[in-house]
């Protein structure tokens, strides 16, 4: 499921989201669509999507359709296999883990809090319910973006 | 006496089954089985049957009877001699034929052969027999208790024997004997007098419940020798255990001189094989009865025997129904009521009641619920664990508690019985049950403790006491005995009591299910609020502002506002479900509990509200320094935050203040135990709280003004902070006046500052 916008499809590698609502996601896209620069969306809408993308199996075999991430976005509560059980598998592969996650999340229960931050993730960001807030958050991300793709290609360079 | 103690167990060891003679009233005579040949004789053949007993040693018995009549002695022995007894039988003496009661039986291999003279007159037929016992058999079937069939037994008994004094003595626990009944024309009475357990030594009971029926007709009889004197074929004295003629122990026979006593006779009373009781006959000249008389005395005393645990039975039937319907009304409002503690509280005035007792005491683990009239709890602890290792079966008993427990000596008064049933030793659930001390008086039979001893030529042979002179003994420290149905009644409870515990258990272990199951259900209602119901919720807010942001110019200023007030009341809802979320964590969360300077902790409290109204016009007071105290530390942070910021909204003066502050311990009462609940307070001088509302204002979003007055909120904090009072195991109370200002107590766990 591609969710990217059209080119010009940036050699830049997509931000990967992990969400199951379609509203959270569509006001995600409202302000990352914001953004200076085109950024390339790529959603799974559960547990499972996202294993089998980051792991190039099942449907995500060729690695075209499976582009390794530059940002995980990963909601926690998450139909089947769950956000933290995610979290777990992609910090536990090697070739996945330097990957940064940002969890953004309903929960906020300490311990999945603590539970994130043990496992290394950049950000905890509770989802709000105040519009001013989710500006600023999105802008958060989209900064985060910025600052990965650049590096990296700072590397690449 | 020096070297040997002697006392009157000293009768015990007489050797009265071997005296080596007999009494003067028959003849004895000693056979080989087979061939009865005589080999021991009584030395009174001449005066009664006119032979010499060296004409009889060595003779066939046939020298003395008719063939027919050994026919019928050989045939008794074949048979069961004892229901055969007496033969009638008949021996030439200088050409007359003189009549005998024949009585034979078998001892140590050998045929003992018995006569007694029969009296002319004598009346020994199966009729006369049978018209003496009827009428007695049937008035001891229809005495309604014990007592009348004793008494009953004592008078038929004189009727019967002419005996001038009849007794009946029960030997209770300790073996000495009461006089229960008692029929005589002398002057003085013996009825209830007690005779101690050494008037009849061990051996001589022994020989009690052997033979059923001992006659001395006559004290002062010569004692006539066995020829020889020992047993030919043993070597050995004749055994005279089963002999109605056997001599009569010397001290015995002292016994009866220094009563007045000439002749008398005893009927054993067995019961399940143990001596129960004697009918005791005394006569103060010689009497004599003949075999068939006595014969009926004998089978008196059999039906009564078998008639006693009928009576003891039927004792105290009222009593027993009387106990047995309180017991089952106990029992069924017990099954009725919560707990068995529960229950037991709600009875508490019948408990006592249920055996009879003056006072009883629930022991509940560490709680004593006493009822009545019962020791002082100080003591219970004591007495409890002195009597654990004592309980068989669960239960003690004791009539005269400060004999075998001393402590209980300052309280015999009021709890000399003591009757103590276990129901758990796991929980320790105990129920003691008291009576209160009864003086008795004891009457005796002479002095039963101080046996006059003489010592003849050193020996240390012994008498017994001279004197029967009625001795009183006041007996202390005793209660009126249990009795066996009371003790019963108890042992029944308790296996009743186990059934309710149980069944109770049983509810208790559901209740437990279903209550972790609806913990459980919480746990999933608090997911569901934090989780599945603010996704859609957001997505209202989310929507709400897009509709703003991308078609504001398309509505009206009506639709604008309208939408505002949607995206507001969406945050509303969101607190709500925060707090609603935050309080149903409280309860369930685990506290961290370390020392928490309360000092420190408000310091910051103050510090962080007062960064979002620097403003306002704010004084907080804080009297004294407060102390450290044992608390989950972000729990007592937000305990104090709702406090001091309700504290602060709720107050409309100009010139506002908080006063934080606690109760010292000594000035209050000094003696609360450790760990110390500390009291402290949060007063102000806000709105105050209207008395009608000072109940409610501790639920869960209970507002009692509008929503936007006061800074709104979601109406949880009070809730919250009760809550979190309550778990760390204090309270919370509230005083107001309004208008003046409100103060907020609760209690929390002291750290000791030492």
């Amino acid at each position: 499921m591609n969710g990217s916008t059209a080119p010009p499809v940036g050699q830049n590698a997509p931000l990967l989201v992990i969400e199951d609502s379609d509203e959270d996601f569509e006001a995600m896209q409202r302000f990352l669509k914001l953004a200076p620069v085109v950024i390339p969306l790529q959603r799974c809408i559960n547990g499972e999507q996202a294993l089998a993308f980051l792991d190039r199996t099942g449907r995500y075999t060729d690695p075209h359709l499976a582009p390794r991430p530059s940002l995980i976005v990963l909601d926690l509560n998450l139909p089947k296999t769950d956000g933290r059980e995610v979290l777990k598998r992609i910090k536990q592969n090697e070739s996945l883990q330097t990957i940064p996650v940002v969890i953004f999340t309903t929960s906020n229960n300490p311990k999945d809090m603590e539970i994130c931050y043990r496992y290394g993730i950049k950000n905890y960001i509770v989802k709000p319910i105040d519009f001013g807030q989710l500006k600023r958050n999105m802008q958060t991300l989209v900064d985060y973006w910025l600052e990965v793709t650049t590096l990296t290609k700072n590397q690449e360079g | 006496m020096s070297e040997q103690t002697v006392d009157l167990t000293n009768c015990d060891r007489e050797p009265i089954h071997i005296p080596g003679s007999i009494q003067p009233h028959g003849v004895l005579l000693v056979l080989l089985p087979d061939s009865l040949e005589i080999i021991q004789v009584s030395d009174n053949t001449q005066e009664l049957i006119d032979r010499q007993p060296q004409d009889l040693l060595g003779k066939p018995l046939s020298s003395l009877f008719k063939a027919k009549q050994i026919a019928a002695i050989r045939q008794c022995l074949a048979e069961d001699f004892e229901n055969v007894n007496p033969l009638d039988l008949g021996i030439k003496c200088q050409n007359k034929s003189r009549r005998f009661d024949g009585i034979v039986y078998q001892r140590e291999n050998l045929v003992l052969l018995e006569l007694e003279r029969k009296s002319s007159k004598s009346k020994s037929d199966f009729l006369y027999f049978y018209q003496q016992v009827k009428g007695v058999v049937t008035k001891i079937q229809q005495a309604p208790t014990l007592r009348e069939m004793c008494q009953t037994v004592a008078k038929e008994m004189r009727k019967i024997t002419g005996f001038e004094r009849i007794m009946i003595y029960q030997f209770d626990a300790e073996g000495s004997g009461i006089v229960i009944a008692e029929d005589t024309d002398l002057e003085t009475p013996y009825l209830n007098l007690r005779y101690p357990a050494s008037d009849i030594p061990k051996q001589a009971r022994q020989l009690y419940t052997h033979n059923w029926l001992r006659l001395i007709p006559d004290r002062n009889y010569q004692p006539v020798k066995l020829i020889p004197s020992e047993n030919p074929i043993t070597g050995q004295p004749l055994d005279l255990s089963l002999s109605g003629l056997r001599s009569v122990s010397p001290i015995h026979l002292e016994y009866l001189q220094n009563m007045g006593v000439r002749a008398s006779m005893s009927i054993s009373l067995i019961q399940e094989r143990q001596l129960w009781g004697l009918i005791a006959c005394h006569h103060s000249s010689p009497k004599h009865l003949t075999y068939g008389v006595r014969n009926i005395c004998e089978f008196i005393g059999q039906v009564m025997s078998l008639e006693l645990a009928t009576k003891e039975k039927a004792e105290d039937l009222d009593y027993k129904m009387t106990l047995k319907s309180l017991q089952t009304s106990f029992i069924e409002s017990l099954s009725q009521s919560k707990s068995l503690l529960d229950g037991l509280v709600k009875l508490k005035p019948s408990l006592p009641s249920l055996v009879n007792g003056t006072g009883a005491v629930v022991c509940f683990g560490d709680r004593y619920i006493a009822i009545g009239q019962t020791p002082p709890e100080a003591a219970l602890l004591d007495l409890l664990n002195w009597l654990k290792p004592l309980l068989q079966q669960d239960l003690f008993h004791t009539q005269c508690l400060s004999k075998v427990y001393p402590p209980a000596e300052s309280f015999k008064a009021i709890a000399s019985g003591l009757l103590a049933l276990e129901i758990s030793k796991f929980h320790r659930y105990y129920i003691l049950w008291f009576r209160p001390e009864v003086l008795q008086t004891v009457s005796w039979a002479g002095k039963p403790n101080k046996p006059v001893i003489e010592t003849t030529d050193g020996t240390g042979r012994l008498s017994p006491r001279k004197s029967f002179e009625l001795w009183r003994e006041e007996v202390t420290g005793c209660s009126l005995p249990w009795k066996p149905c009371e003790i019963e009644a108890v042992a029944e409870l308790r296996s009743l009591m186990v059934g309710v515990v149980l069944r109770q258990s049983d509810e208790l272990a559901s209740m437990n299910i279903e209550l972790r199951r609806s913990n459980d259900e919480l746990d999933s209602f608090a997911y569901i609020a934090s989780h599945d119901l603010k996704e859609p919720l957001r997505g209202i807010h989310n929507y709400a502002n897009f509709l703003m942001e991308d078609h504001a110019t398309e509505l009206p200023e009506e639709g604008v506002r309208k939408l505002q007030t949607l995206v507001r009341l969406t945050q509303y809802m969101e607190d709500l479900l925060n707090s609603l979320l935050q309080f149903s964590r409280l309860g369930r969360a685990e506290l961290l509990l370390k020392s928490v300077n309360l000092q420190d902790l408000v310091q910051q409290v103050i510090a962080t509200l007062t960064i979002t109204r620097p403003q306002d016009s704010l004084e907080f007071r804080l009297p004294r320094s407060l102390p450290t105290i044992k608390g989950d530390q972000t729990q007592i942070n937000e305990l104090f935050t709702n406090l001091i910021s309700n504290a602060i909204k709720y107050n409309d003066q100009p010139q506002k203040w908080v006063e934080i502050g606690w109760i010292k311990p000594e000035e209050e009462q000094k003696n609360s135990e450790p760990p110390t609940l500390l009291t402290f307070y949060v007063r102000d001088n806000g709105i105050g709280i209207a008395e009608e509302y000072l109940n409610k204002i501790f639920q869960i979003f209970r507002r009692l003004h509008g929503r936007d007055e006061f800074g709104g909120g979601t109406g949880a904090g009070l809730t919250i902070a009760r809550k979190i009072v309550e778990r760390h195991g204090g309270s919370m109370w509230v005083e107001s006046i309004p208008g003046r200002g409100s103060t907020f107590y609760f209690t929390l766990v002291g750290e000791d500052a030492k």
